[in-house]
């Protein structure tokens, strides 16, 4: 019953690897299963609510509707990239000052489509922001702390 | 550093470090040596007569492991309801259907295999041979003594339980009534849906062959509780571990059939099992919320003081009765009267099961229902007597001399409801303040101008937190002076762990980064209650900070031996002992000399710095609230447009501002997202429609008001050592009513009269215009 395996390289934050997947494999499941980077989480698996985002290529994808084969050649980046527990990101520096999260599921999501919107424009607008928050979905801040959090990192992010 | 410098200010979370680096560790990150998979095979009917349920081909499927069906599992109990006494345990939910289902989702047969694919797989070849039966999706009909459908015959009826309340002379208020308001009030169907859904690992092959089940749970000390029970084990037999866990808002304070399920295909199997509930799953798996019917009658006098309240209210608790089963009911009658004094109430709250999903608590529990009903209630008295809305409601309040107020009613595990402390006129003040109340005529002409429809809702509450039965919290100090706290809450999102660490560094006078704080594994933390009800951080709270008062007390005695001092002229100051004479010992050194390499010190009666506290809950601690809503309705389009809302809440003593007005607003976007969006729709085969977030809307950051003013009051609670509340829910219990209610005077004009929670989508607020048109032209 086993289907054809597919030979594929990616780059997952940085690091080579190589792997014989099955052609339905998702990207997410290549991740947290292969890889067993688990800080990109997956609250729905339909593309809803943001919060299995990773960057392929350095733009936002929902890794829960991208096959692993499509992220061959590819450069991914997740979660684990993001930060250091000495040196946060600014902006998981803002979501702890803001208190922009609770459960904190949502928040690798959130905080990797925040890292690819800083990184298209060191300063983004309040527009820009909103609208890089239409993709997500979270259940515990109600959003306004999370807005918060962008625009005080887009405030004090050097242009 | 001195005292009190934490409790009371925005300190930032610990918890977010390991969250925001993705870090964290929930249960479907987990794995276990050799790990297998659970897929669980859910009844495509409402419901039906089970001829057979064939697995034969499944179990030949490569990979499969074992497939289990009801008939397998009958020898183990049925899920426990613990609010729930008397004939209605009929209703327990069996983990497996057997006989008959009672709800499209329910489980029939789970397929545990290799790998979740092959699992999946197999599950398709699981054959169900069924009969359809009629099924039933109305609780009022289903309530009835014809009822065309009965779930449960050997309970005789489909109801399962009626809470009653009785306080003072109804039908004497009645009699002499000037007014009487006669309402129903229907409030929807809509549910909790945390962004992680839930999820199991059962796994059988620890220290001991003792079972540890992690699951994505609320409470695992009761969990390991009902698991024994179920099983037939002893507690000692089982640990419990609540990972990090994606939000619950009360769906995980349940008892679920997977939960047992994994754990005897482990044992069976001698390996370990996996199951993580997919979001359609969730849809139909995992708890409903809210559904209710209520009839209210309303007795008032000359002045508009409500003199007496009737209700009978009908819950549709779905096919089964859940862990919680009645205590929406029971909440929703004990609580209805509010912050208003109505001397004379009486209340019978049907709970009713029907062919639907289990209905359990939900953020609120009980009390978003209660509070629409009876804030709509005010203000259509107001409207037909001709008297300001606000100035009914401070006729009818009760006031800060009336503490402590004993209401007459109780709540199902919780107990008598006598308020403890709270200003609510000086509340409703406040809040219309800040919602700019005075200048809301100009607001409504400008709106009118736009043509658009203002109006401004007010939801005043009172809310039951902080329950018992009792918290334990448990604090050690090492030769470092490094302090572990273990608490017997299990938050999920809360920060109740940095709040237990703000009190805890208070008491010691310690800087916070040297506090660590455990919970969630019955083994680290052998004895505890769990999250839900708002209790984590007032009730663990205490006991944490209890336990480090007891910890002091014994470092003073060691550090009297140690400054050659009596115990009783030290002090305890900037985390350490003193002398009236400036010697000092600091923490680190008395926990040092206080461990067992040491000889015992004089005056004490045990080795280490390591206490332990319970705290015992004398009684509810009653929060309130009110919520000021100001909307605009386009009359063509039906749009709705939250402009302006304000809160001014109070529980108690507050620990974090930060995270209180976190609660505060989190609570808010779900009781928004249910008054505007979210509804469980089912269809016309009595399945649930609704199964994913493109049919069932949430709140997403732009539906969300672009400015909410909030304020707080401090109302200690006597009940609490520390005059502590909770505030977990109180943004959702609030927000219903306070939408509601301007819905209705938005519509008022237009002859409309709102009767429920909505949903106020555009469609709903056009059908509503359309109905008041076609009853004016008839």
């Amino acid at each position: 019953m086993t289907s054809s395996a597919f030979q594929m390289t990616l780059t997952v934050n940085g690091e080579r690897s190589d792997h014989a997947v099955r052609p339905r494999l998702l990207l997410s499941e290549l991740l947290r299963d292969t890889l067993r980077l688990t800080g990109t989480h997956v609250g729905c698996g339909t593309g809803a609510c943001g919060s299995c985002t990773v960057l392929l290529d350095g733009e936002p994808v929902r890794s829960c509707l991208t096959l692993a084969v499509q992220a061959d050649g590819s450069e991914v980046e997740t979660i684990e990239s993001v930060g250091t527990p000495e040196a946060l990101h600014p902006v998981q520096a803002a979501f702890n000052k803001s208190h922009a999260l609770q459960c904190g599921f949502c928040t690798p999501g959130f905080i990797m489509s925040a890292v690819a919107l800083f990184r298209r424009s060191a300063k983004p607008s309040g527009e820009q922001i909103d609208s890089m928050l239409q993709g997500h979905l979270c259940r515990c801040t109600g959003y306004r702390n999370i807005k918060e959090a962008l625009r005080s990192a887009a405030e004090t992010a050097e242009a | 550093m001195a005292a009190g410098r934490l409790v009371g200010a925005p300190v930032p979370r610990m918890e977010d470090a390991r969250l925001l680096l993705g870090q964290a560790q929930f249960v479907a990150d987990l794995e276990a040596p050799r790990m297998l998979h659970m897929e669980v095979v859910r009844s495509p009917m409402a419901h039906a007569a089970i001829n057979n349920v064939d697995v034969s081909e499944a179990l030949a499927f490569p990979g499969v492991r074992l497939a289990l069906t009801g008939e397998d599992v009958l020898s183990y109990g049925k899920l426990p309801s613990i609010d729930l006494a008397g004939p209605g345990n009929a209703a327990l939910q069996r983990m497996l259907a057997v006989g008959r289902v009672r709800f499209a989702g329910e489980p029939v047969t789970i397929v545990v295999a290799d790998d979740p694919w092959i699992a999946k797989e197999a599950a398709a070849l699981v054959s169900l041979d069924l009969t359809e039966m009629p099924f039933s999706l109305d609780a009022e009909e289903a309530s009835g003594s014809s009822a065309p459908v009965v779930l449960y015959p050997e309970l005789g009826g489909n109801i399962i339980h009626t809470a009653r309340q009785s306080v003072g002379d109804v039908d004497a208020a009645f009699a002499e009534a000037h007014h009487v308001v006669d309402a129903t009030y229907r409030v929807h169907r809509y549910l909790a849906a945390p962004m992680e859904t839930r999820g199991v690992l059962a796994d059988p092959t620890g220290a001991g062959r003792r079972i540890t089940l992690t699951s994505s749970t609320q409470f695992p000390h009761l969990l390991r509780g009902f698991l024994a029970g179920v099983l037939g084990l002893s507690e000692g037999d089982i640990r419990v571990i609540a990972p990090d866990v994606g939000g619950g808002f009360g769906v995980k304070c349940e008892f679920y059939p997977e939960e047992v399920l994994a754990v005897v295909a482990a044992r069976k199997l001698g390996r370990p099992v996996k199951w993580i509930e997919s979001r359609e799953e969730h849809f139909v798996a995992t708890t409903h919320a809210r559904e209710q019917v209520h009839h209210l009658r309303a007795a008032v006098d000359a002045e508009g003081v409500v003199t007496a309240v009737t209700l009978r209210s009908v819950t549709d608790n779905g096919a089964a009765a859940a862990t919680l089963s009645v205590t929406p009911a029971s909440i929703s009658s004990a609580m209805l009267r509010g912050p208003y004094r109505v001397p004379n109430y009486r209340a019978e709250s049907h709970s009713v099961v029907t062919n639907k999903t289990p209905l359990a608590v939900y953020r609120g529990a009980g009390h978003p229902q209660a509070v629409l009903c009876m804030e709509l209630t005010m203000d259509r008295i107001a409207r037909e007597m001709g008297i300001d809305r606000v100035e009914l409601r401070r006729r009818n309040m009760l006031t800060p001399a009336d503490m402590p107020s004993d209401r007459g009613t109780a709540i199902v595990l919780a107990g008598a409801v006598i308020y403890d402390s709270g200003d609510y006129p000086g509340c409703l003040d406040r809040a219309l303040e800040l919602a700019g109340w005075t200048s809301r005529a100009e607001r409504e002409a400008d709106a009118r101008s736009r043509g658009k429809l203002h109006g401004v809702g007010i939801s005043c509450f009172v809310e039951e937190t902080a329950i018992g039965p009792y918290e334990t919290g448990h604090v050690r100090v090492d030769g470092s002076g490094k302090v572990t706290v273990l608490t017997g809450a299990s938050p999920h999102g809360q920060g109740t762990a940095t709040a237990i660490a703000q009190l805890v560094a208070d008491e010691l006078e310690i800087d916070i980064a040297s506090i660590i704080v455990h919970h969630g594994d019955t083994d680290v933390v052998p004895d505890g209650v769990g999250t839900f009800a708002s209790r984590g951080g007032a009730i663990a709270g205490a006991a944490a900070r209890l336990a480090a008062r007891k910890v002091k007390e014994k470092a003073l005695v060691v550090a009297a031996e140690m400054l050659q001092a009596k115990p009783g002229d030290l002090v305890w100051a900037e985390g350490e002992a003193r002398t009236a004479t400036g010697a000092s010992m600091p923490l680190a050194a008395i926990a040092g000399r206080s461990t067992a390499w040491n000889a015992m010190p004089s005056g004490i009666s045990s080795f280490n710095l390591d206490e332990k506290a319970h705290h015992q809950v004398p009684g509810i601690a009653f929060a309130n609230a009110t919520h000021v809503c100001s909307i605009e309705i386009d009359p063509e389009t039906g749009e709705l447009e939250i402009v302006g809302y304000a809160v001014v809440h109070d529980c108690g003593t507050v620990i974090n501002p930060m995270i209180i007005e976190g609660q505060v607003l989190g609570g808010l976007a779900q009781g928004l997202g249910g008054t505007l969006f979210e509804e469980l729709r089912y269809d016309e085969k009595g399945r649930l429609a609704t199964k994913s977030f493109a049919d069932y809307l949430m709140p997403t950051a732009a539906d969300m008001p672009q400015d909410v003013a909030l304020g707080s009051m401090e109302s200690p609670s006597p009940l609490n050592p520390f005059g502590m509340k909770g505030a977990g829910e109180g943004g959702t219990t609030g927000s219903v009513a306070a939408v509601a209610g301007a819905v209705a005077d938005a519509l008022a004009p237009l002859g409309v009269t709102v009767a429920s929670d909505g949903p106020f989508t555009p469609p709903a607020i056009r059908r509503l215009i359309r109905a008041a048109e076609t009853a004016k032209v008839a």
